[in-house]
This record gives structure tokens, C-alpha cells and sequence, in this order.
């Protein structure tokens, strides 16, 4: 670990540790796994690293929201998914154990916005259980379950009735279920 | 007859521009005007209580406008918490893709707009936050910061905001800089520490990348069962230290003098506990019962006036009562996290948006945990679908009967099991002379034999027992066979409770300490679990399982029961919770045992299980485990240890309190006797005597107590009802907003359709403009009422926007007569509405036509309207007042 530690400037690091959810091993762990990523160790600046090979790390490559977590954390101004090392960062430290309900559910409501809008209308719902079951065509819901699994999670989860369920209406269902602070996790 | 119907509305609060629409519905050959206003509203009311109206508050039945206003709304922004002013570049990145809802090629101009407005409100929002974090201290400002969903980068920026505001204030003082600068200094290294002994400690967190594995294939549910093995460890860990250092360290210090008791030899001592063990610091007859006779004075280890008695019964109540602290703590957490969970409505929206365990990282478990999904919602779906279909009150019958017999059985299982576990028990020691050593261990290892192949194997036999009573949800199953397995392993341990402090205790023959016995008994029972329990891993799972996957050639694994194997643990635990008393190191034997069944568990479940099929509540399990823990094995143990210290009169010839009544008694004469000897601590003997002896303290305490738990209880009683009413007045609102919703659209769709069938006639400053579908315009009720000039409405322009700027634009499309943009009377801001009068009819048509217009990147509205002419309205102006014009209506209903 000594090795890695030296990369990381002693500033940044304690920065890091006060502006994330991480500890000092994570934070230098993370950077280990980034800067293998990266191929050259140039440094955590400026240089990003492709969706397609933060893919490849074995806690994302299986799951199926991983394309829109690389989108939701990227701060690339070409929306490519690409991520900083900061990023990266800001990725762990929502994934992380010590993060509060606040901002699992915060980034998780982002990720199932399949468009970016704010709110999680018919369509993302529609894609996040698309997501949720699966690609292939026999575990897909039919058109006819899928309306009404629809229409139910808006009756149940719209409070205000406008068709659409917002952050606070999300955050309200997820706080009925307390697993999903633990579910909500990726550890390196 | 002319058949149309007239839709008229006033705009109450501006008399000057009355609009009115008239909507004709075109019959053949007819055109009727009907003067109604009530009718509009009727038709409404129509449209809201439409089903497929009020279902449809989906966004793709919504007009642009109405979408528009919607995703204005501040609910719908996420709130990206002010940062955006800080770094406009990244601001323009997420606004814009939440700014854009309407794919409409027209939100362009709306989106300026409310960009404008978005930069307004985060500028001010900005600076609020930036004032409420400088209020905070360094250290608070930070944590809040970390809690707020920002990347680093703006993290920084705000934190460098607002410490540079921080700095400039106490510019004018250097000296308070510099103890500024020493304290933000100070807590910085302080906090270095913290978060160094923290990430320590993380590191240190037992069998992390083992647990990790785990989770990756089995998800949180199985996990929850490891974790609660490693939570026993820790609780072991603590009890072992604390015996450890206080009692067995000393006790091993200065061993007693001479003992001639000669140890017989004995094959199986390690399983039994007899032979060598019999006579050591495992077992309560080891302990010596007062330090003068033993201590050594050439010993430099053994401290004057170290009494092993006191030490005894202080560690045991230490520990127990640590522990205790420890438990309800654990508890109460669990608790707070999990209480909400026992609603239950609300279901699939939960399982959709939180069953996602994002732990799970292998292929195949990622497609497992995504085909378990799919079949649960499956599931829920039917079930909703269909309800409950009610059953007959044959079935119900058959149901209550099958459930009758089912618990009958469990219930005559059971008592069977105390029975021979009673009757098992006189055999061993009433004949205690055997010659064979090797029969005499098979005969006390008889008894433990028994116990854990009961608690193994009836398990077991109990669910394939609730396999026959079809429970229709998970929940009910495990909680059944949680309460039949409880109640089995309750009985059980009551039964050799009863036995050992009733039959044991009293015994004639006081050969050998009762208390070594029970504690052998006790270690005995605990080695057998362990032995069991290996064994059948080792039988059951892999044997088994390899014989499934062998014969049967499919790809099933066996399934893990979380809840029966956590029973198993909890179980083991009581009995060390009570051995401990007996047998002082019975917390280190846990603790192997704890550590070999985590191995083998571990290489069981990833060579022999597949993941569950059914979700696991992991949270609101671990809070009933930890409950189950806490209640009846916990203060069941506790409760026993209690009353072997309080009523049971020690043997009389061995360990620390022979020649004592009970063990509290020691206690007693202790504090007695500290009055005496230490005068400086005779306030513990005073208040012993004062506050725990009397009963009238005890009386006082205890109303106190129920006092207390009363107003808790009315004040929770209250904040539930306020939690209803708010509840209810949300609800309300939602329907409310709901209504507007649904009033919004209705509005708009209505004043957005340029569609032939409609004609508005628009007055402003007493001017009349007509909006009348093409084919009219020629109708003799047009022409006989008067001439008429041809014109445009625009609307929806940009406020900023001039006359001149409108003439400049709508030049090219002919000759302008009359160009007007109108102002609010009261305020003078400009409304967006203007009037431009064309030469011909044709002109006014093609500059309707050549739209779409934008015009100062917003876009126009036209609508060709007709209006008086220019000369006849000096003449008209009297006529063409509100009443003239419902006269003109009546006249053309007339036509």
C-alpha cells in the first residue's frame, strides 16, 4: 500500500476524506484500481477514463444500471460517461457504507431517470423494470403486466397525483424500506 | 334552424378585454349560438370525471403548454442544492437535460425563460446556503457539505467560497486569525485521528473480503446471517475478556495450594469435560473460596487483597450486564431503522424501486437475482389482479383442520422431546459407579447426544410439516416455524433448567461440586451443538446436495434457511449465557465453535447453495433475530442466573462460595464491611442499605418509572394523530393538484385548438375581434351585420418586444393598417398580446399561414381574426360594449 499511498498528494488526500464518505484506505484503494484503469499513472487530473473500461471492473460489469451510473456520475461536458478520478470518488463515496439514506436515494432516484428529467414518468419506470428483469424475452413482463404494474407503483408511490413521482415521492417509499441502505452499496 | 352553440367567458378582473369565445359545433347547413356559461362548465366536469381522463394524468395525453407548466413546477427540478451558480459550466450541463421535457421543437424559448428563472432562484438559493454554512463551525460546515449530492470538484468550490469568507471577516484582527488558524489546525489533526482510528477499525472488521464474497453471490439476505454469527463473536469476545482478565488470569496466578484429588484418566475428557477438565479453571469447582488460605506471600503476581469470591460474582454480573447494555442497544438501532417496515402498502412500488442489490456482482447471480424478480412481481401482479377469491366455508374448514393437526403435532412432538430429555437425565447420575471409564462417558454424553439431535432434526421435520399447510405468504411461514422451533428449544432448555437447579442442586451425596456437574453438562451440550452442526453440513448439505445434483441431473441447489440456522446460533448462545456462570471459559469454547461454523458454513454455502428465491427482508429479520436474542434467550439466561445466585444454596465443599447460604449473601457482608474498613467508602454500604433494601425507594422508583412511560406513551399517541392529519392533508393536496392538472389541460386544450369548428370573438378597448373558420366569413350573418377588416392576434410574445419591432416583422406579409401592443392597465408590464389590421383579407391569411413565427426567440401565436372596420368603429364603439355584442350574439341566433 505504501507504494500507491505516495502517488496520491497528502493534501488531496485529507481533502478526500473530508469532501467524501471515504476513508483514507478506500480513497487509496480506489486510486490503486483507477490509475489500473487508466493503463499510465499520470496523475488523478484531467485524464478520464472511457465508460467501457470503468465497465470492466468485476462490481460493475454485471449490473444492469451500469451505463446510467457511469452517466449520472460523469461530469464529461460530452456525455459520454467518461469519469475523473473525482468522479470515480463521488461514485464509491454514494456507494459507500457510511453514506446517509439522503444521498443513496438521491443518486439512486438519477440513476432509474432514464431521461434526465427530474421525474420518473411511465417510460422510466417502464425501462427500470425492463432493467430490473432482465433482457431477455422470457423473463421480460408482458405489455398488459407492464401497464398495470405501472399504474400501480403511480397509485401507490404518487402522492400529489400528477402522473409522475418526484425525488421527495420516491425518497418517501424508499424510507419505508430500510434494506435499501445496504442494498444500495458497491465495495471495492 | 341554426344549431351552434356560443361558449362564452368573461374575464371577471379585467372589464376592458372581455373574451369571448364562441365555439360552434357545426351541424348541416346550420350554425347555432347558444349563450351559456353553465354548459361550459358542465362539459368540464365532463372531461374530469372521464375514466380514461382522470387515469390519463400521463404525460403523453398532456399538451405542450400544460407540460410545460408542469415541469416548471419546483417539485419536478431536482433540487441540485445551489451549486449551479458556483460553476456555470457544469450548470448548463444539468439544467439543460432536466429543462427539456417537452421534446417539442418549440420548448426552445421556454427554456431561456425558465433558465433565467432557474439562474435567479439559484443565485439567491446560493447565497443563502453559503450564509447557513458559514453560520456552522468548520468541522459541522464539512459534514454538511459531505452530506450534500455534489460532485468533489463543486464540493470544493463551495468550501473554498466559504472559507475564503470566513478569512476576509477577521482580516481586521491577526490575532484572532492566528488562533483561528491554530484551532482549524488543531481540529483538523483531531479529526485526522478519528477518521485514522475509524479507517483502522474498518480494516479490522473480521472476515470483511470473505462477507463481500458472499454478498456478491447470495445477496444481503444471506449475509444478514453472517453478520449476526459475527455480532454473537464480538459479544463472546467481550464476555471472555472480561471473565479472562478479572477471574481466570488471577485464579491461574496463584493456583491452590494442594489439591490431592487425583484426576481420573478418562478417554474422552475433551467431550465430555470429566478427567482433567474436571479440576481447572474451566469449571466453578476450580475456583478457590477466599485468597488468604492460597495466595503465596512469595508470589508477585497475587495482589494483597485480591478475593476471588467477590471478583467471581462482580465479573459474572459485569459482563452479563455489559452485554445487556450492548444487546438493547443493538436493538433499539435495529429498531429505529426497521419500524416503518410493518406497513405494508405500498408494495411493488418498493420492490421495484429498492430490491436491487447492487452488492451482487457475479454474472450468474445477476441474472438469478433479475429471474427472482421478475417471478415475484409476477406473482404480486396475479395476485392483485384476482384479490383474494373467497373461500367456502368447506375449505375453511379443511384449512383450520389441517392447520389444527399440523400444530398438534408439533406441539405432542415437543412434549415428547421434554419427556425423554427429563427422563435421560436421572440415568447418568444416579449410578455414577461404573468401572468402565469409557461407558461412563458414553453414558453422560447420552443426554446431549439427544438434546442436539432433537434440536437438529426436528427443525426439519417441522418445515416439511408447514410444507402441507400452503401459507400463502413467506412472512407467515417464517414466522411459524420461528415461534414452533422457539418453543421447542424453550421447552428444552427449561426442562435441564429444572433439572439442574432443582434435582442436581439438592443431591445428598456431595461428592462433587453440583456446580462443576451442571457446567460440565453445559460444555457437553455446547460441543455436541458444534459437533452436530458439523455434522450436518457435512451429511446434509454436501452428501445431500451432491446426491441431488448426481440423481435428479438438475442444476437445484439446495436453498439456505437463514432463519432456522440463525435459531441454531441464538440457541448456542443461551446456553453460554448460562454456563457462564458454572464455567467461567465457556465464552472462549463459543468462540471456536463460532469461528469453525463460520468456516465451514461458508465453504458449505458456496459449494452447495444457489441463492434464495424469495426476497429476504434482511433489516426487519436481524431486528427480530436480534429481538429474539434479546427476549427470551437473553433474560432467559439472565433471569436463571439470577436465581441460581439468589435462592440455590452453593455445594458446601468447593469453589468460591461454600459455606454461604446463596451467593448474593458474599455481596452483602462485602458492603457491610467497606462501611467498616474504608471509611471513605461507607456512602455504597449507606445507600445500600438506604436505597436497595428499602422498599419504599424501590415503590417510588418504580412509579417514577411507570410515570414516565406513560407520558411517553400519550405523547406518542399524540404525534400519531398529527402524522394522520398530515397524512390526510397531503392526500388532499394531491388530489387537489390533481384537479388543477386536470383543469389546466382542460383550459388549454381548449384555448390551444385551431380547430374549424371554433370561433372566438375577442374584444379589447372596446374593440371586437372575431375568430371565425373561413367558410363563415362570407356567411350572410357577417355581412349583413356590418363590414369588417381582417387582421392577426398574436400572442405568446416576447414582453420585451415593441410595436415597431412587431410592425418591422409582420411587414413582409402585406400593408399594415394598425399594429397594437397591449399593456396591463394596472401594472403597465405588457401583456404578450398584440393586433396587427392587414389591408385584405388575403394578407392577414398569409402571414397566419407562414408560420410557425419566432420572435425574439419566442414563439408566436396567430390567430386571422375579423373586427370592425377601422372607420365604422368611432361609430360602433357604444354597440360593440359587452351588451351590444350579446346583442349581436341573439341577432345572429336569430339568423
Amino acid at each position: 500500500m505504501g507504494g500507491t499511498s505516495s502517488k496520491l498528494p497528502k493534501d488531496l488526500l485529507s481533502e478526500y476524506q473530508e469532501l467524501t464518505f471515504l476513508t483514507k484506505q478506500e480513497i487509496l484503494l480506489a486510486h490503486k484500481i483507477f490509475s489500473e484503469l487508466q493503463g499510465r499513472e499520470n496523475g488523478p487530473y484531467g485524464s478520464r477514463v472511457s465508460m467501457e473500461k470503468v465497465l470492466t471492473l468485476p462490481e460493475l460489469k454485471s449490473n444492469p444500471f451500469r451505463k446510467r451510473i457511469c452517466h449520472v456520475f460523469s461530469t464529461s461536458d460530452m456525455k459520454d460517461g467518461s469519469l475523473s478520478f473525482e468522479d470515480f470518488l463521488d461514485l464509491l463515496s454514494a456507494f459507500s457504507d457510511s453514506a446517509t439514506l439522503e444521498i443513496k436515494s438521491h443518486y439512486a432516484f438519477r440513476i432509474f431517470d432514464f431521461d434526465d428529467d427530474g421525474t420518473l414518468d411511465g417510460r422510466d419506470l417502464e425501462k427500470l423494470v425492463n432493467c430490473l428483469t432482465g433482457e431477455t424475452d422470457d423473463t421480460r413482463l408482458t405489455a398488459e403486466e407492464m401497464r398495470q404494474l405501472i399504474s400501480n407503483i403511480l397509485e401507490e408511490s404518487d402522492i400529489d397525483k400528477d402522473g409522475t413521482v418526484n425525488l421527495s415521492e420516491f425518497q418517501h417509499v424508499i424510507s419505508r424500506s430500510p434494506d435499501f441502505v445496504s442494498s444500495f452499496k458497491i465495495v471495492l | 334552424m341554426a344549431a351552434s352553440r356560443i361558449m362564452e367567458r368573461f374575464s371577471s378582473d379585467d372589464k376592458d378585454e372581455d373574451l369571448i369565445e364562441l365555439e360552434a359545433i357545426r351541424r348541416p347547413r346550420a350554425v347555432k349560438f347558444d349563450l351559456t356559461r353553465a354548459n361550459r362548465e358542465d362539459l368540464e366536469a365532463q372531461h374530469y370525471h372521464e375514466p380514461q381522463h382522470s387515469n390519463a394524468l400521463q404525460r403523453n395525453s398532456w399538451s405542450s403548454s400544460t407540460q410545460r407548466v408542469l415541469s416548471s413546477m419546483p417539485s419536478r427540478s431536482i433540487k441540485f442544492n445551489q451549486s449551479t451558480a458556483l460553476s456555470r459550466s457544469t450548470e448548463a450541463r444539468r439544467r439543460r437535460p432536466l429543462s427539456i421535457v417537452s421534446p417539442t421543437h418549440c420548448s426552445t424559448e421556454q427554456d431561456v425563460f425558465r433558465e433565467q428563472e432557474s439562474c435567479r432562484n439559484d443565485v439567491t438559493q446560493n447565497e443563502e446556503m453559503l450564509d447557513k454554512l458559514q453560520d456552522l463551525s468548520g468541522a459541522e460546515s464539512v459534514r454538511v457539505l459531505r452530506g450534500m449530492p455534489l460532485s468533489v470538484s463543486e464540493k470544493r468550490q463551495i468550501r473554498a467560497l466559504i472559507f475564503c469568507c470566513e478569512t476576509v471577516q477577521p482580516l481586521s484582527a491577526n490575532r484572532d486569525m492566528c488562533c483561528h488558524q491554530f484551532k482549524a489546525w488543531f481540529l483538523k489533526d483531531v479529526c485526522g485521528c478519528c477518521y485514522g482510528s475509524v479507517s483502522q477499525k474498518k480494516s479490522i472488521q473480521l472476515w470483511q473480503g470473505v462477507l463481500k464474497n458472499i454478498s456478491a453471490h447470495f445477496g444481503t439476505g444471506v449475509l444478514s446471517y453472517f453478520t449476526f454469527l459475527r455480532k454473537l463473536l464480538y459479544y463472546n469476545l467481550l464476555l471472555f475478556l472480561i471473565t479472562g482478565l478479572f477471574l481466570v488470569l488471577p485464579q491461574l496466578s496463584n493456583p491452590p495450594s494442594s489439591k490431592n484429588k487425583s484426576a481420573a484418566t478418562d478417554d474422552l475428557w475433551m467431550l465430555t469435560g470429566m478427567g482433567i477438565l474436571t479440576d481447572s479453571v474451566m469449571f466453578y469447582g476450580h475456583y478457590a473460596n477466599s485468597t488468604e488460605k492460597n495466595c503465596k506471600a512469595d508470589m508477585k503476581l497475587c495482589p494483597e487483597n485480591y478475593n476471588i469470591p467477590l471478583a467471581y460474582i462482580f465479573t459474572i454480573g459485569v459482563g452479563m450486564f455489559i452485554t445487556c447494555v450492548m444487546l438493547v442497544y443493538s436493538m433499539s438501532k435495529s429498531f429505529g431503522k426497521s419500524f416503518r417496515v410493518f406497513k405494508t402498502s405500498g408494495n411493488l412500488a418498493l420492490k421495484v424501486f429498492c430490491s436491487w442489490d447492487f452488492k451482487v456482482s457475479k454474472k450468474r447471480s445477476v441474472k438469478l437475482q433479475s429471474v427472482n424478480i421478475c417471478t415475484q412481481l409476477k406473482e404480486m401482479l396475479s395476485e392483485l389482479s384476482c384479490k383474494k377469491q373467497k373461500r367456502n366455508l368447506c375449505s375453511t374448514l379443511g384449512w383450520l383442520s389441517v392447520h389444527f393437526i399440523v400444530w398438534s403435532i408439533c406441539l405432542v412432538c415437543i412434549a415428547a422431546c421434554m419427556l425423554v430429555v427429563y427422563y435421560l437425565n436421572p440415568n447418568i447420575n444416579q449410578d455414577s459407579s461404573k468401572a468402565n471409564s469409557f461407558q461412563k462417558a458414553e453414558d453422560f454424553l447420552k443426554l446431549p447426544l439427544v438434546v442436539s439431535c432433537v434440536s437438529h432434526l426436528l427443525p426439519g421435520f417441522f418445515d416439511m410439516l408447514s410444507r402441507v399447510e400452503l401459507y400463502n405468504s413467506l412472512s407467515t411461514q417464517i414466522y411459524v416455524s420461528i415461534i414452533r422451533n422457539l418453543l421447542l428449544k424453550g421447552c428444552i432448555f427449561s426442562v435441564l433448567c429444572y433439572y439442574w437447579l432443582k434435582k442436581i442442586s439438592v443431591r445428598k451425596n456431595p461428592e462433587t461440586c453440583w456446580e462443576t456437574l451442571v457446567g460440565q453438562e453445559l460444555y457437553r451440550l455446547v460441543l455436541m451443538d458444534l459437533l452436530f452442526a458439523v455434522s450436518y453440513i457435512i451429511l446434509a448439505e454436501f452428501l445431500w446436495g451432491m446426491c441431488i445434483r448426481n440423481i435428479t441431473f438438475r442444476r437445484r441447489k439446495l436453498q439456505f434457511d437463514i432463519a432456522r440456522d440463525v435459531l441454531e446460533l441464538i440457541y448456542g448462545q443461551t446456553l453460554v449465557w448460562f454456563g457462564v456462570l458454572f464455567s467461567p471459559l465457556l465464552p472462549a469454547v463459543q468462540i471456536g465453535k463460532l469461528i469453525l461454523l463460520f468456516y465451514f458454513k461458508k465453504t458449505s454455502l458456496l459449494m452447495n447453495f444457489q441463492p434464495p428465491r424469495k426476497h429476504w427482508r434482511a433489516t426487519q429479520m436481524s431486528t427480530v433475530f436480534i429481538t429474539l436474542l434479546f427476549i427470551p434467550s437473553f433474560t432467559g439466561a439472565l433471569a436463571c442466573v439470577i436465581y441460581t445466585m439468589w435462592r440455590v444454596k452453593p455445594s458446601s465443599d468447593c469453589g468460591p462460595f461454600s459455606n454461604l447460604g446463596n451467593m448474593f449473601l458474599l455481596g452483602k457482608e462485602w458492603i457491610k464491611d467497606l462501611g467498616k474498613s474504608h471509611p471513605n467508602m461507607s456512602w455504597l454500604s449507606w445507600a445500600y442499605n438506604n436505597l436497595v433494601d428499602n422498599p419504599l425507594f424501590l415503590f417510588i422508583t418504580a412509579g417514577l418509572f411507570l410515570a414516565i412511560i406513560y407520558i411517553h406513551m400519550q405523547v406518542l399517541d399524540g404525534q400519531k394523530m398529527i402524522i394522520a392529519r398530515l397524512q390526510e392533508q397531503i392526500d388532499n393536496e394531491g388530489e387537489d393538484k390533481k384537479f388543477l392538472i386536470a383543469k389546466l389541460q382542460a383550459l388549454n386544450e381548449t384555448s390551444a385548438q385551431h380547430h374549424p369548428r371554433k370561433c372566438r370573438v375577442y374584444s379589447k378597448m372596446k374593440r371586437v375581434y372575431i375568430h371565425i373558420p373561413e367558410e363563415y366569413e362570407t356567411s350572410s350573418a357577417f355581412q349583413t351585420f356590418g363590414e369588417w377588416d381582417h387582421g392577426i392576434v398574436v400572442k405568446d410574445m416576447n414582453p420585451y418586444l415593441t410595436q415597431s419591432d412587431v410592425h418591422n416583422y409582420f411587414e413582409k406579409f402585406g400593408t399594415i393598417t394598425e399594429c397594437v401592443v397591449t399593456f396591463d392597465k394596472s401594472s403597465e408590464w405588457p401583456k404578450g398580446v398584440g393586433f396587427v389590421r392587414y389591408s385584405s383579407s388575403e394578407e392577414a391569411k398569409a402571414a397566419e399561414e407562414a408560420g410557425p413565427h419566432c420572435l425574439g426567440d419566442f414563439r408566436l401565436r396567430i390567430s386571422k381574426v375579423l373586427t370592425p372596420k377601422l372607420s365604422a368603429l368611432n361609430r360602433c364603439d357604444s354597440q360593440l360594449n359587452t351588451p351590444p355584442c350579446q346583442s349581436f350574439q341573439t341577432d345572429l341566433c336569430v339568423t
